[in-house]
């Protein structure tokens, strides 16, 4: 009986706290440097392109092979104003299938792929699965609107 | 006094039937209001006892929840099982639902605001609010499902077997006021309420409410964690609203406004037959019911949001083993004390008094019955001290 | 009249009640079916594997660092110990040593999933028992206070994928000692609340004290471990028995329970979140700096040819790894021991003899997470 009576106090205490609810979608919660949602591509602003080369490491090391990349020779190189031979030419990421392990971003040489840390990484619903599949321009567009600062383990 | 307008216009020249049924449209009316406000009321107050806000988005704070939630309800699919039988699963839900309803009937909700004034207003209560039960077991026969029909046999022992306290606590009151007619009971709390008189009967009469209206801790019938829903597990849309929402607090907002009638004094108590605005007094008289009707309902509320539930068996013999003896015992020195009371002034006293011991004994039975070995020997040094450290 | 049998007085069937796969109270998609008396179990059949999703079998294509995105989904209430006995198991193949750091920051970690997951089983335990919310609710503030901070350090709130063969993946954020103190007191003081809540509630202890009693040596017979087998009062906590990591190194006691009901089981579930927060906290007070992953690590771990066999203590009993490897990257077989599926082999043992609404008490106090059971 006196048990009870403490069940009864403990809920009523509780009552006087300051609710936890985060209101969404008026609020967010602020999310931390390292959050993981799913995978950029960063443009180099130095040199005006992709900092991808399209040499598949992270397709080779994705374990659930959610990407598609093809690489090109780089005309800028040939015109002299950048070192790297080869550039991206397709790069598709089935966000579908994407498990966001981080592996693609640790094996990158060129630190040219990064995890979406914004909120928005969280907000990509879509209504038709395939809009999921993000091709080369959806991946950089963060990037070159200068919205994100990536956080690279290790950089 | 009552209402100027209802007494000019709905006086004794109107036709009885049309007079009844214009009673019956208001006593709707409200209904409808008051079990919307209700489901707030509840999502509301049991979300804050989480720790959690409750329904923000529709409406200002959520107010129009309810609304939102009738829409919806409304819309959806009205599914029946194939194997259903057919008139008893599309009935069921009614039968449930308008004997509660008619208890609403009964209750003078102000001084001359009721629908009828019974001589029998009490026995009429109990005794049409216990026809509930066939709509259980007409829902879970008829569904043609397992779960639903233990359901329904589950409901049926508990409904059946609460009903006994329900009809104790209130019986103890109306053979201290020496009427069933609410009314009477109601005028006889002038300067003091039966709350006082009768302690026991009051505790008694609000855990039989509890298991009346199946809620937790009585809700093994509908056991959300188990046969989830209990008999009404086949229904859907309007007809699952019907017994989830209307019936269940309908229920609650009639029987709280009795025990707040019978027991905390009604429109009558603190104020007594005393006048204060002539015509008007309907204003403080609303506001006392109101408030009274309210405390039982959050003390229900926050029960409900409190304790695990109850196994059938513990339930059951929670209710034959230590309401209905006490229960019988308060009926028994009641008709003593009135009977052979010494003068007027000494049956107050000795009503409470004999209450009183009968509600301590009442609590004595209940800690040695569910007493449990001290926390030590339960907990040993597993969880050596309560606090944080 | 000495003839008077009972037997054939009223010919009785019994009722099979069927509770699952889709059902609030099952903890995922376990189906058991009842066989019952009126309102007593008479038999109990469970049936799993509703939810195989073949991680063994698809490990066998993975080399070994992508391999630990499956541990986390296979046990995914206390991830870091799954991926903790895993890479321990890699670890022993490939002759790895992880430096000191690294197996603070591990150990910190994985004895905060524990206390995330024993929050976890309080929350879905006081839901099974009827209290509608109130258990869930506060069990799930603390939790929620855990995730964050799992957020800070790994970016992820569910699935981390944070520790590699030879160490963890990076290092933790510069605000680390203060973020877990802070959690680990929160944690104190939310296993109180839930304490008040529920552990002196009269209705609480009918409902749970001497239901599902499994006896000492039955435990042990049915191959339970973790909490489960210690309320039954067996002494065995594989972090005492064979210190794996740097368990030697910290001062902790194991809850035993007395009787081996359910309220056993919840009462060495809560107890073990404060010998949790224990162990944090000295481990805070011991991690050094360092490196954490060792000076040579090869691009792609090749690990010698061989088999290990490497068991953890997570949050629900013996977690174990059958690593068989033949010298490539990928596993030859990685064959997984799955605690909870041990744990409810007991379950008909518990059940039989109780009523109905006993069933869902018994088999929430076991806490299984149905894709251990079915990997």
């Amino acid at each position: 009986m006196i048990g009870v009576l403490r069940s009864l106090t403990a809920t009523m205490g509780t009552m006087l706290r300051k609710p936890v609810t985060i209101q969404y979608p008026t609020q967010h919660r602020k999310v931390p440097e390292r959050e993981r949602a799913f995978p950029i591509l960063l443009w180099d602003f130095d040199i005006d392109e992709p900092f991808c080369t399209g040499c598949h490491a992270c397709e080779r090391a994705c374990p659930v092979e959610c990407m598609t990349v093809t690489m090109k020779d780089n005309p800028k190189q040939a015109a002299g104003e950048s070192k790297r031979r080869k550039i991206v030419d397709e790069f598709f990421i089935d966000y579908a299938r994407c498990m966001r392990c981080n592996i693609c971003v640790e094996v990158c040489n060129f630190d040219a792929i990064a995890m979406n840390n914004t909120w928005t990484g969280h907000e990509l619903s879509v209504v038709d699965r395939e809009d999921l599949v993000m091709d080369r321009d959806q991946l950089m567009a963060l990037s070159k609107e200068k919205q994100i600062r990536p956080w690279v383990p290790g950089a | 006094m009552s209402l100027p307008f209802l007494w000019g216009v709905f006086g004794v020249n109107m036709n009885v039937w049309l007079d009844a049924f214009v009673r019956l449209q208001l006593v709707v009316v409200v209904m409808t209001v008051t079990v919307m406000g209700l489901i707030y009321l509840e999502r509301k107050f049991v979300g804050r006892l989480q720790m959690r806000l409750g329904p923000m988005r529709t409406g200002p704070f959520g107010t129009l929840q309810s609304i939102a939630d009738a829409l919806k309800l409304l819309t959806k699919e009205d599914l029946r099982p194939s194997t259903a039988d057919f008139w008893l699963f599309e009935i069921a839900p009614y039968v449930t639902f308008v004997p509660v309803f008619m208890t609403l009937l009964a209750l003078p909700f102000m001084d001359g605001w009721f629908v009828r004034d019974l001589q029998l207003g009490l026995f009429y209560i109990v005794a049409i609010s216990g026809v509930t039960v066939i709509g259980y077991l007409m829902a879970g026969w008829a569904s043609d499902n397992k779960y639903a029909l233990l359901g329904a046999v589950r409901s049926a022992a508990q409904l059946i077997s609460y009903e006994i306290p329900l009809i104790l606590g209130v019986l103890a009151v109306s053979i201290v006021a020496g009427s069933l007619n609410l009314n009477a009971i109601i005028l006889q709390q002038d300067t003091v309420p039966n709350l006082v008189l009768q302690p026991l009967p009051f505790i008694i009469l609000l855990t039989a409410i509890l298991a009346e209206l199946s809620r937790r801790p009585f809700d093994i019938p509908i056991g959300e964690s188990e046969l989830v829903g209990g008999p009404w597990v086949e229904y859907s849309g309007i007809r699952w609203s019907i017994i989830f929402a209307l019936t269940e607090y309908a229920g609650l907002w009639g029987f709280a406004v009795l025990g707040s009638l019978v027991f905390l004094g009604g429109w009558e108590w603190p104020f007594g037959t005393r006048s204060f605005w002539g015509d008007y007094d309907f204003v403080y008289q609303l506001f006392l019911v109101f408030t009274k009707s309210f405390f039982i309902i959050l003390t229900m509320m926050w029960i409900s949001a409190t304790f695990p539930r109850l196994r059938i068996d513990q339930l059951m013999s929670f209710c034959w083993k230590i309401l209905l003896p006490f229960g019988f015992f308060q009926v028994i020195i009641n008709g003593i004390v009135v009977t052979y009371k010494p003068s007027e002034e000494l049956r107050d006293v000795l009503l409470f008094l004999t209450s009183s011991a009968l509600l301590v004994a009442m609590s004595l039975a209940i800690y040695l019955a569910t007493r449990q070995p001290s926390r030590e020997e339960r907990v040993g040094k597993l969880l050596a001290s309560r606090s944080a450290q | 009249m000495a003839d008077m049998t009972t037997e054939h007085e009223l010919d009785t069937i019994d009722v099979n009640v069927n509770i699952g796969p889709q059902h609030p109270a099952t903890h995922g998609v376990f189906r058991m079916v009842l066989v019952i008396d009126g309102e007593e179990v008479v038999d109990l059949v469970p049936h799993i594997g509703y939810m195989h999703r073949g991680a063994e079998k698809l490990s066998e294509n993975m080399d070994y660092r992508q391999a630990i995105g499956y541990q986390d989904r296979t046990e995914y209430l206390a991830q870091f110990n799954a991926e903790m006995c895993y890479v321990q198991a890699v670890e022993k193949l490939a002759g790895l040593v992880p430096p000191d750091r690294a197996q603070y920051i591990r150990v910190i970690l994985a004895e905060l999933n524990r206390i995330s997951s024993h929050f976890m089983f309080l929350g879905a335990f006081g839901t099974d028992l009827g209290v509608f919310g109130t258990a869930f609710t506060y069990a799930f503030r603390e939790r929620e206070n855990v995730l964050d901070l799992f957020e800070e350090v790994t970016g992820d709130r569910l699935m981390y994928a944070y520790f590699r063969p030879g160490g963890v993946a990076w290092d933790v954020p510069r605000d680390f000692k203060e973020r877990v103190e802070w959690v680990c007191e929160n944690a104190l003081v939310g296993a109180m609340d839930l304490d008040k809540l529920l552990t002196d509630n009269e209705i609480f202890i009918m409902r749970t004290r001497g239901i599902g009693i499994l006896n000492a040596q039955d435990a042990i017979d049915y191959g339970a471990t973790g909490p489960v087998l210690r309320a039954s009062g067996v002494q065995h906590d594989l972090r005492r028995a064979e210190p794996y990591s740097i368990y030697d190194r910290f001062d902790f006691e194991i809850p035993i329970g007395t009787n081996g009901d359910s309220y056993d089981r919840y009462l060495v579930r809560l107890a073990e979140i404060r010998e949790s927060v224990k162990i944090v906290r000295q481990a805070l007070a011991q991690m050094p700096e360092g490196p954490i992953l060792p000076e040579r690590m090869p691009r792609l771990l090749r690990p010698a040819a061989g088999e290990v066999y490497m068991r953890c203590e997570n949050p629900r009993g013996e977690y174990g790894i059958y690593l068989v490897s033949t010298g490539g990257t990928q596993p030859y077989r990685l064959r997984i021991r799955s605690s909870c599926f041990c744990n409810l082999s007991a379950l008909k043992h518990m059940t039989v003899g109780h009523y109905v609404a006993d069933a869902v008490t018994i088999l929430g106090s076991i806490d299984i997470v149905l894709c251990e059971v079915d990997r």
